[in-house]
């Protein structure tokens, strides 16, 4: 059952994949303009003929789509105009950058989200109503303003480093301390990314712990004489998880196709940035890499989600059995 | 005695390690320095790339025959040591530097300069830089007589002259023989090559390039050239080019000491926080002059487009734009769009540009009725009372214009431009665009009028042919024209094939000078100021001789080291 | 809590609606002698307030000075504003300072409220309308369509919008008219929107399906639409209004993105967004705090949402017949 389960999800993604990275691809050709503009207003007419040569753009849309469909089946994705080099090798090293931070962001996120929020949930006591203004703060500031203040205090206090993955210095360092530059740089956009996902998780813990705290079962524990910390934690808590999962994969896949505002302004080299230079450059085939990459990431997200939403739901799994 | 000898000892030592740095003291070996710069570089072969970070990595790592000094602008020897000329200035012959070799090894010889130039006028190559190194319409020759020595023949006399292999970063044969052999040598050198497969003679060498975030250059301990007192260049041991696409992260980074310079100059609005940085102690804050371009306001007037277009009437006569020149207070344009620090100008050349610069330009002064007179002249007047003119049929003087999108020097220029041109009755629809869309509709001619800075490559005009003759590719206002569409455009061409050809200097003054004037009297393209340019370090720096083309300090790279 | 927030809200649509009148100097008009100027301080003199005309000093430096010698009164009810300070008297009066152009960055601010904050409430409702919609069918159906309408979902979240975004642009006319222009980014906006919606909303009506009030309602012969209309899809409305107030910033700030690709309102109409990337460009947080206003506005309405909506979805509790 869970075999025929992922096995049709892993052929909806493959197909989610094909189908975003093509209609990326039908995109680019149709927005005005095309790579040729990067190569600025006086380019001699040889020059534009032999890149629109080289990105497939003389040919027509079906035309280029179904040369990159060929190459794609050989894992062949192109070469990127801007970087020179094969599409593959940027989006696979962007999407391990990106998958770092993603995976330091939710922890994050995570271990200050669920547990402030089952704390101000279950009462309503002088620090659960901090935490809930705290929350409430987190989420009212765009992530493009956190991000700009925390660059802002970071190159101003200089405690940490104001952005970028590395130092200039790491080229020349060993294992451990390129890890530890890394694990320096990593503090700034994981903050400006986790906290308003922490209090997302925070205010969708609260709320629904509290919803979970009504129902008849934990007033029955409850009368049946189970402590407050035991029916908040094994009662009410992973029957308060259903909103929380269902939000968990969507956040995931967010996080790993890349926030591009939160990567731009703290320099990360990850997947966002990259889109959005690729974009902005009308690269056509990095385009169409990042995007099969996010959908990839995308798909991966919503899988693992509704994986814990099946564990935190038993229903669910039997009505998947069904 | 012997106490005294010591206490004289320790003083002498005390003395030696208390290093106040005098004023001739030698610039201190080592040390590393981080410029930003706003994007990646294309390639390492700029024989086939020109976006701007290609064109900084070849000066810090390729050397060229002979140097233009971008703050003297005058010719200084390089690669070549020294050079004898025909009297007709069409045969050149140089003599090369004896022992330069490259970064790998291997010795620099005159087959390295015969095999660049094969590479720029090969056809498979499609090297960018192939207009630009010609003479009379020919490509320049070259033989080497021998490994020391290169003989080059113009066709043609060509103004410029050697001035013109400036251009021409000297590539190393023994690299990429083989790909221009084999028809590759377009994608030879691309940004994706491992560094230790380029070789140049340049004072870096490139480390390691770490695409999104930075290029690192190490210094060439093979570079030959010799500082003052004798010992080599350059001073810095590694040079590191950080790239940051945003202009106020950059701008953060430099204040906050990550950064120590950049290669763009500021915008007015940053000023203020850079005055302040300066004044505790960080940076330094340097005003390199007035710049060598302004920005343009121009229609398009390209008669096969716009020919059935009714406006196109009245804006192909040079009195419409005569009168919007008149129209413009220059000094209100400078005070908002520059914060006051910009000069007016009337003309694409700007006083930046010593060289060339005419202060006898004919000017507009402001006079808005005067405006007023000339579009009554042509019969466009305020008919119906209601603020537009238009022409006896009734068609009104309403243009849509393009810009870039989020340059604030654009925004506020074409603001200030719509007050200014409404007080006469022509409005102006504003339409900024994203830079790729903008760049398709102005090389289609898919526009009513453009406002943009075309940054011209070079000072020398006789560099800038794409602009000034009617077919050239930069002749924005009615690009690549098979035959001058007007009799001034054919004069330009006329004059300006006879100053790239000429010898005289002073010859070729008057007549650049004869050009500005027809183009002022005419005014295919208006232009209103010339900003000055800021630019800031920081203050570890010392060497620095800034210049107002880019890149302002790098130029100068190899003489540029760190405070001890 | 629930109060002050809905107060708050209150307030601020009541500042967008009669901003004509609060504003003391028209959005668009840009005074040239006063780029980037410091706000205008109000002082009290003879027991009337009064400000000082400001002189420019240097504009590079961006450096003013008030004129001592010529208080100008503020005048009230005159002009059809609240209070304002006529030029020739010695205006203009600048309560949060101007921006690169010499405009009123307050009334900018208030006017920009309308445009910001009426295109992001209709968007974000209309955005968690379809979301709900669509969540809604997706999870109450299960099966083959679940899985079509989740993996669409999906296909729509990943796709370059910009993209598309540019590419409508490229189809219209240059110039296009401020009303034109709110419909198109209305409807761009939900179309990024409900796939973020739809998600949640699935997942929760999902496991709601299963819960005993809804078989025993689809028992008693209730009809598809009546279960989820009545019953389980309120319960994902703490879900929903969670989502309002972060889609609510988002589009205020998103709309200043859309503008950069050309997308967006022209520049005689202030929006927030555009405000504050003209600020961010600026590079003078600390000198120049008031250019950030918009940040604030954003956050107080954004604050204002979340304080409203709190505690709002029922736990999903009795049936109905």
């Amino acid at each position: 059952m869970l075999v025929r389960f992922l096995a049709r999800r892993v052929a909806f993604a493959l197909v989610l994949v094909l189908v975003v990275s093509s209609a990326a691809l039908l995109l680019a050709r149709l927005a005005p303009g095309d790579v040729t503009s990067q190569l600025g207003p006086f380019a001699s007419a040889g020059e534009v003929a032999g890149t629109r040569a080289r990105f497939d753009l003389d040919r027509t849309p079906s035309g280029q789509w179904l040369l990159w469909l060929g190459r794609a089946s050989r894992f062949d994705f192109g070469d990127s105009f801007l970087y020179n080099r094969p599409v593959r090798g940027l989006v696979a090293r962007a999407a391990a950058n990106t998958a770092v931070l993603a995976a330091a962001a939710l922890a994050v996120a995570t271990a200050l989200g669920i547990p402030l929020g089952m704390l101000s949930g279950s009462r309503r006591s002088a620090a659960a109503a901090l935490i809930r203004g705290l929350s409430l703060v987190c989420l009212s500031l765009p992530p493009l303003l956190t991000s700009l203040v925390l660059v802002f205090i970071a190159a101003t206090t200089r405690w940490l480093p104001a952005g970028g993955m590395t130092s200039v210095d790491a080229l020349d360092m060993r294992w451990s301390a390129w890890l530890a530059d890394v694990a320096l740089h990593l503090p700034l956009p994981t903050l400006a990314l986790a906290l308003p996902i922490a209090a997302t998780f925070e205010r969708l813990q609260a709320q629904s712990i509290g919803d979970a705290l009504q129902q008849p079962f934990v007033l029955a524990a409850s009368a049946r004489g189970v402590a407050p910390r035991d029916l908040i934690v094994r009662h009410a808590w992973p029957v308060s998880l259903r909103p929380i999962c269902a939000v968990y994969g969507l956040a995931i896949g967010a996080l790993l196709s890349g926030s591009f505002v939160v990567e731009f302004v703290t320099a990360w080299p990850g997947l966002g940035r990259l889109m959005y230079e690729a974009l902005r450059a009308r690269d056509i085939y990095l385009v169409a890499g990042c995007a099969a990459m996010g959908g990839l990431f995308l798909a991966v997200g919503s899988l693992i989600g509704d994986l814990l939403l099946a564990a935190a739901d038993p229903r669910l799994r039997e009505r998947r059995a069904g | 005695m012997a106490a005294g000898l010591v206490a004289a000892l320790l003083l002498a030592l005390y003395l030696r390690s208390d290093e106040t740095p005098s004023p001739a003291a030698a610039p201190r070996r080592g040390g590393q320095i981080v410029a930003s710069i706003r994007g990646e570089p294309r390639s390492f072969n700029r024989l086939v790339a020109r976006d701007q970070p290609t064109e900084l990595l070849t000066i810090l790592t390729q050397g060229r025959l002979v140097r233009i000094n971008r703050a003297t602008f005058e010719l200084e020897p390089w690669l070549a040591e020294k050079w004898d000329s025909s009297a007709d200035g069409r045969v050149h012959t140089l003599h090369l530097r004896p022992g330069v070799t490259w970064s790998d090894g291997a010795a620099f010889t005159s087959a390295d300069v015969l095999f660049s130039l094969q590479a720029v006028f090969d056809p498979k190559a499609q090297s960018v830089l192939a207009d630009s190194l010609l003479a009379g319409g020919q490509p320049i020759r070259a033989t080497a007589p021998d490994a020391q020595t290169v003989v080059i023949r113009f066709a043609a006399p060509s103004g410029p002259g050697l001035r013109l292999l400036d251009n021409l970063p000297i590539l190393p044969r023994h690299k990429l023989q083989d790909a221009l052999a084999a028809g590759r040598f377009a994608s030879a050198w691309s940004s994706g090559t491992p560094p230790a497969e380029l070789a140049g003679t340049g004072p870096f060498v490139v480390r390691e390039y770490q695409p999104g975030q930075r290029v690192v250059l190490d210094r060439n301990p093979r570079y030959w050239r010799r500082a003052a007192d004798g010992g080599p260049l350059p001073y810095l041991d590694r040079l590191v080019l950080e790239i940051v696409p945003e202009q106020n992260a950059e701008l953060l980074r430099l204040q906050s000491g990550e950064i120590d310079l950049t290669t763009g100059e500021l915008r007015p609005e940053d000023y203020v926080p850079i005055r302040q940085a300066e004044e505790r102690g960080r940076l330094r804050l340097i005003e390199l002059g007035v710049g060598p371009d302004a920005d343009a306001f121009w229609f398009c007037l390209k008669p096969e487009v716009k020919g059935k277009d009714p406006r196109f009437a009245f804006v192909r006569r040079p009195e419409f734009r005569q009168a919007i020149s008149h129209a413009v207070d220059r000094e209100t344009f400078a005070e908002t769009v520059f914060l006051g620090a910009a000069v007016p100008v009337w003309g694409p050349v700007t006083p930046g540009n010593r060289g060339w610069f005419w202060p006898d330009v004919p000017r507009y002064p402001h006079d808005d009725a005067r405006a007023r007179a000339l579009l009554a002249g042509i019969g466009l007047e305020d008919r119906d009372g209601n603020g537009v003119v238009e022409d006896a049929r009734g068609t009104e003087a309403r243009f849509t214009v393009l810009t870039q999108r989020g340059i604030g020097g654009y925004e506020r220029g074409i603001a200030v431009l719509r007050e200014e041109l409404g007080r006469i009755g022509i409005v102006l629809d504003i339409a900024p665009l994203e830079f790729g869309a903008m760049i398709q509709r102005m090389l289609a001619c898919d526009y009513d009028a453009m406002y943009y800075r075309p940054v011209a490559s070079d000072l020398d005009p006789a560099g800038n042919m794409d602009f000034w003759l009617s077919a050239g590719s930069a002749h924005f206002w009615n690009l690549e024209q098979r035959a001058p569409a007007t009799d001034w455009e054919r004069r330009i061409d006329t004059l300006m094939l006879e100053q790239a050809a000429s010898l005289d200097p002073e010859r070729r003054r008057q007549q650049f000078t004869a050009v500005q004037r027809i183009f002022a009297e005419n005014v295919p393209v208006l232009y209103f100021v010339a900003p000055r340019m800021y630019y800031a370090h920081s203050v570890r720096l010392r060497g620095v001789v800034p210049s107002v083309q880019r890149p302002p300090v790098l130029w100068n790279a190899d003489s540029l080291s760190v405070a001890p | 809590m629930k109060r002050a927030g809905r107060w708050l809200l209150a307030l601020v649509a009541l500042v967008a609606v009669a901003a004509p009148w609060l504003a003391p100097n028209p959005p668009d008009r840009s005074f040239s002698n006063s780029l980037y100027a410091p706000p205008t301080r109000v002082h009290v003199v003879a027991w009337k307030p009064v400000i000082y005309p400001q002189r420019l000093i240097n504009r590079l430096e961006r450096r003013f000075q008030e004129d001592v010698t010529r208080p100008a009164p503020l005048r009230w009810f005159t002009a059809g504003r609240l209070v304002s300070v006529p030029e020739a008297d010695g205006g203009p009066l600048l309560l949060l300072g101007a921006d690169a152009f010499g405009r009123d960055i307050f009334s900018r601010l208030l006017y920009g409220a309308r445009a910001s904050l009426a295109l992001a409430a209709i968007s974000t409702l209309a955005a968690l309308l379809v979301g709900a919609l669509v969540g809604g069918i997706a999870g109450y159906a299960g099966g083959l369509l679940d899985d079509l309408l989740s993996r669409f979902t999906e296909f729509v979240l990943v796709l370059p919008a910009i993209y598309v975004a540019l590419a409508l642009r490229a189809a219209m006319p240059l110039v296009l008219p401020p009303s034109t222009v709110f419909v198109l980014l209305a409807a761009i906006f939900a179309l990024l929107g409900w796939p973020i919606v739809a998600r949640g909303v699935r997942a929760i009506v999902a496991s709601e399906r299963e819960r005993d009030y809804v078989t025993a309602g689809r028992a008693l012969g209730a009809t598809p639409w009546r279960v989820l209309s009545r019953h389980v899809l309120p319960a994902a409305a703490g879900y929903l209004s969670v989502q309002a107030t972060l889609l609510l910033p988002a589009f205020i700030l998103a709309e200043a993105t859309l503008s950069y690709v050309g997308l967006g309102f022209p520049d005689t109409v202030p929006t927030w967004g555009t405000m504050l990337q003209d600020a961010a460009n600026v590079s003078l947080v600390g000198e120049a705090p008031w250019m950030l206003a918009p940040a604030a506005a954003i956050f107080l309405v954004v604050l204002a949402v979340n304080l409203s909506v709190q505690g709002t979805g029922r736990a999903p509790v009795q049936l109905e017949p």
